[in-house]
């Protein structure tokens, strides 16, 4: 118990940190919202509308200081305030929205290529040294490799541009109203095709190769021999005897993953034009719209926290040196 | 032959109850999602239809009509002989869409309501006026801070909104005004969704006779990809964008009804810092002879064949005045300091050579007089790609006269910040499209704006000229504001702080296949553009007539 306080008081502080420089890391990039309204209205605003935007947008509300207490106060109230680029929408509805679109592209993505992963690992382990465990390896080894904004370029030019077998962005038809028909459902499932094909394969490289280490690990072990020679089945060892436990620690890897996870969602997204949390990041970033930036890595960050815990009680209740702890 | 008569009445009913809606469907702005805010102090959040379609300004200035006014709301108004007040007179019985009168108490109230909630002063009025009374019902009268001849104009940009409404409002910076009440042709909304909206006739319109189009459809348009296609397939009636290759991708499709023209907008000038930091290059910048040599080194014809698409406007005028305000210049100006803004590469290198920028240290560029380096690189936001290409081909032009430039380009926001601060050397840039040359030179030649605004990023500054752009405004004679121009612009071509390539177009797309009446390059009656900029785009929606 006296661990888990530890790690709670350890994540508060984190916490408190990681939302302090969520606030002033946008403030410290040059120009502020305003000044890039004007720039990309071109010669459209007169130099006289300056102040009627800052009014706006509250940035004469008194020194950095006080701005800064007021954001302390709304993470705890969840009032995160006005967007700057969708003004007057509060933040939160902003992020709502997209929040939608992200939890199903990486939650999907998440599932698929921890799954499909996990499976080649064990495979890959079972008949380490063969050719398809050098190819599952190496493979596995380059495509985690390979940063996610290129993957999803190359995916993008080649099914996209290329050969066309795929819309090249949005999330649906952009001429087809929000519905629950089958037609609807379609049109999001075809979109979705290229961004999680991109993210299953940044993905499915970390989990094949951590399950198979941990499978090898594992198949020298006493217990295994023993099922072996009582004279069970190869598949029945491989998969209820040696997977099995291998499983454990790549549950907790995948609390870890999250932070790729992230970063890769937000790649895709941008490069796709899917109109989930990561472009909407990206956009509030070029707009300089702190409230939205703010509130998202504000959910970023909580997000990879609140991970994090559920690992340290997992490894409580996996492990059982810590539970006296 | 009674089963006919009732056969034949049913068709006419039907017929009568089919009458299709002339719907025209126009693209002002890209958009990821549309956002139901038509708050028309929202200037940067408001959709883009909202001013003079749903709020009509009280006179409208048609800029393709030497500036004169086109009455609206207002039948008339009257400047005092010692320009310092100005009277509005409206129209009379004009009614809100909800049916209410509209009278010169909503006008006071709107006023009022801007000094209360300084945010909502898009053009802060109230450094302009100083008081605002309703005389009667019909009548209002603006005293001004200063004897101006521009106010009606300065007046006029604003929206009138129903008091009725706005009083009850708790927080308006924040009110997204979702179903506006307003007392321009196109008031209601019958459907909003994130990709697309309408925008419908008022049914209490005074001009309904003159509007022939029932709704506005604007479709929902993320980037120009999209908007291509919905342009070059006809989707389209009437667009601001930006077109690739314009005759064949889109002219092409269909040359009877697909049409397209750019008439001369804001100007293109590459400037210098004069207040730069870097000593060495601050000493060539100060010479006016290395600006007209550099003006001289600019391939202008590239750049907007190249860069531009062919687009732009050509502007060799050191005056600044170009094609947008030839009415106002003085050819004599032309004549004299001309040559400094035509590409011809040779004179740009005799006038360096006899200026004595010569290349001192063997390294290829040319230095100083004194021996000291010139090494510059020009500013440009990354993502303005023909301002890019038009920078590297500036850049080539320079490196072929010898001398050392580069470009450098960084994010919008940092190009704006720099420009506004002075921290560069050399920049492009543009200036406002206005009615009259006096808005462009007041705003790059104000030493009160110095810092303020990326207008005078070359920091060139005029006591002279100054005085000449307020003189401008203090008449209302026109021979005596054209005159001060001729002076006002006869020193800065001698000068030259800003160096002009060309004037962007002013994007309009029109579509003849359901709707004919448009302002055209043959019959240029108004400015075409449906950009939120210009309140003159209803008046080309006024003329339009569905094809029958």
């Amino acid at each position: 118990m006296a661990f888990l306080l530890r790690r709670l008081v350890f994540y508060i502080a984190a916490f408190i940190a990681a939302a302090t420089i969520n606030f002033f890391l946008p403030r410290l990039m040059p120009g502020d919202p305003v000044q890039i309204m004007f720039s990309s209205a071109g010669t459209e605003l007169p130099p006289e509308s300056l102040q009627a935007l800052k009014l706006t947008f509250g940035f004469v509300d008194g020194p950095l200081w006080r701005q800064y207490l007021t954001y302390l106060g709304s993470i705890f109230t969840g009032d995160l305030g006005r967007s700057i680029k969708y003004f007057p929408l509060p933040v939160t509805s902003v992020l709502g929205h997209a929040l939608v679109w992200t939890v199903g592209l990486m939650g999907t993505a998440t599932v698929v290529s921890f799954a499909l992963g996990t499976f080649l690992g064990i495979v890959a382990a079972w008949r380490r040294g063969s050719r398809f465990d050098v190819i599952v390896s190496v493979g596995a080894i380059f495509a985690t490799s390979v940063p996610a904004v290129v993957t999803s370029l190359i995916v993008l030019f080649i099914f996209g541009f290329t050969l066309g077998w795929f819309p090249n962005g949005y999330a649906a038809d952009p001429s087809l109203d929000p519905a629950f028909s089958l037609h609807y459902i379609g049109s999001v499932a075809y979109h979705g095709i290229l961004p999680m094909v991109t993210l299953c394969t940044v993905l499915i490289g970390g989990f094949t190769v951590t399950m198979r280490n941990n499978m090898i690990n594992l198949l020298g072990e006493d217990y295994i021999v023993m099922a072996r020679a009582k004279g069970l089945s190869d598949r029945h060892v491989m998969l209820w005897y040696a997977a099995r436990n291998a499983l454990l620690p790549t549950v907790s890897s995948l609390a870890i993953a999250i932070g790729t996870i992230l970063s890769g969602s937000l790649v895709t997204e941008v490069v796709y034009n899917y109109p989930g949390l990561g472009n909407i990041l990206y956009q509030a970033i070029l707009a300089r719209d702190y409230p939205v930036i703010q509130g998202q890595l504000l959910i970023m960050t909580a997000t990879m926290l609140i991970a994090n815990f559920i690992v340290d009680v997992s490894y409580i209740l996996l492990d059982p040196r810590l539970k006296g702890a | 032959m009674k089963k006919y008569l009732f056969a034949a009445a049913a068709l006419t009913l039907l017929s009568g109850s089919a009458m299709a809606q002339a719907i025209l469907t126009a693209n002002i702005e890209p958009a990821t999602t549309w956002v139901r805010n038509f708050n028309p102090f929202n200037q940067t959040s408001a959709r883009q239809s909202t001013l003079d379609f749903i709020y009509e300004p009280l006179v409208i200035f048609n800029r393709f009509d030497s500036n004169k006014p086109v009455y609206r709301l207002a039948e008339s108004f009257k400047l005092s002989d010692d320009l310092k007040s100005i009277d509005f007179k409206l129209r009379p019985n004009l009614k809100w869409s909800d049916g209410k009168p509209l009278t010169a108490a909503d006008v006071k109230f709107t006023y009022d309501y801007l000094k209360k909630f300084p945010a909502l002063d898009f053009v802060s009025i109230w450094t302009f006026v100083t008081d605002v009374q309703a005389v009667d019902g019909q009548t209002v009268r603006f005293a001004l801070a200063n004897p101006s001849s521009l106010a009606a104009e300065q007046i006029s940009q604003l929206p009138i909104v129903p008091e009725h409404v706005w009083k009850d409002v708790a927080d308006p910076v924040t009110f997204a005004n979702e179903n506006p009440v307003g007392s321009g042709p196109l008031t209601e909304v019958p459907r909003f969704t994130g990709q697309t909206y309408d925008q419908c006739r008022n049914p209490n319109y005074w001009d309904n006779a003159h509007l022939k189009v029932d709704c506005i459809r604007f479709p929902q348009l993320a980037d120009n990809n999209q908007i291509l296609t919905a342009t070059a397939d006809g989707t389209l009636d009437w667009g601001v964008s930006f077109i690739p290759d314009i005759d064949n991708v889109y002219v092409a499709k269909d040359p009877a009804h697909f049409h397209y023209w750019y008439s001369p907008s804001s100007m293109v000038a590459f400037l210098f810092n004069l207040e730069t930091a870097n000593e060495n290059n601050r000493k060539a910048f100060n010479d006016v002879k290395f600006r007209r040599a550099i003006g001289m080194a600019l391939d202008r014809k590239t750049m907007i064949d190249v860069a531009g698409y062919g687009y732009p406007t050509l502007n060799e005028d050191p005056g600044l005045m170009g094609e947008l305000y030839k009415s106002w210049a003085d050819p004599s100006v032309k004549a004299d300091f001309g040559k400094f803004a035509t590409y011809d590469a040779d004179a740009a290198k005799a006038l360096l050579d006899e200026a004595g920028y010569k290349d001192k240290d063997g390294d290829g560029f040319r230095d100083n007089p004194d021996g000291s380096k010139i090494s510059f690189s020009i500013i440009v936001p990354n993502s303005w790609t023909d301002w890019v290409d038009t920078v590297n081909i500036a850049v080539e032009g320079m490196q072929a006269v010898g001398i050392d430039a580069k470009i450098e380009t960084p994010e919008e926001a940092v190009w704006t910040g720099n420009l506004i601060a002075g921290k560069f050397d050399a920049a492009i840039n543009s200036l406002p499209a206005s009615a009259s040359p006096y808005y462009p030179y007041k705003r790059a030649f104000s030493a009160s704006d110095k810092g303020k605004t990326r207008f005078t990023a070359q920091r060139w500054f005029n006591p002279e000229v100054e005085k000449l752009v307020t003189e401008f405004t203090q008449t209302a004679d026109l021979a005596t504001q054209k005159e001060a121009m001729n002076k006002a612009q006869r020193i800065v071509a001698e000068n030259m702080p800003m160096i002009p390539v060309f004037n962007n177009p002013n994007w309009y797309q029109y579509n003849t296949k359901r709707f004919t009446g448009w302002s055209t390059k043959e019959n240029p009656f108004v400015n075409p553009s449906i950009s939120r900029t210009n309140p003159a785009r209803l008046l080309n929606l006024l003329a339009l007539e569905p094809v029958k």
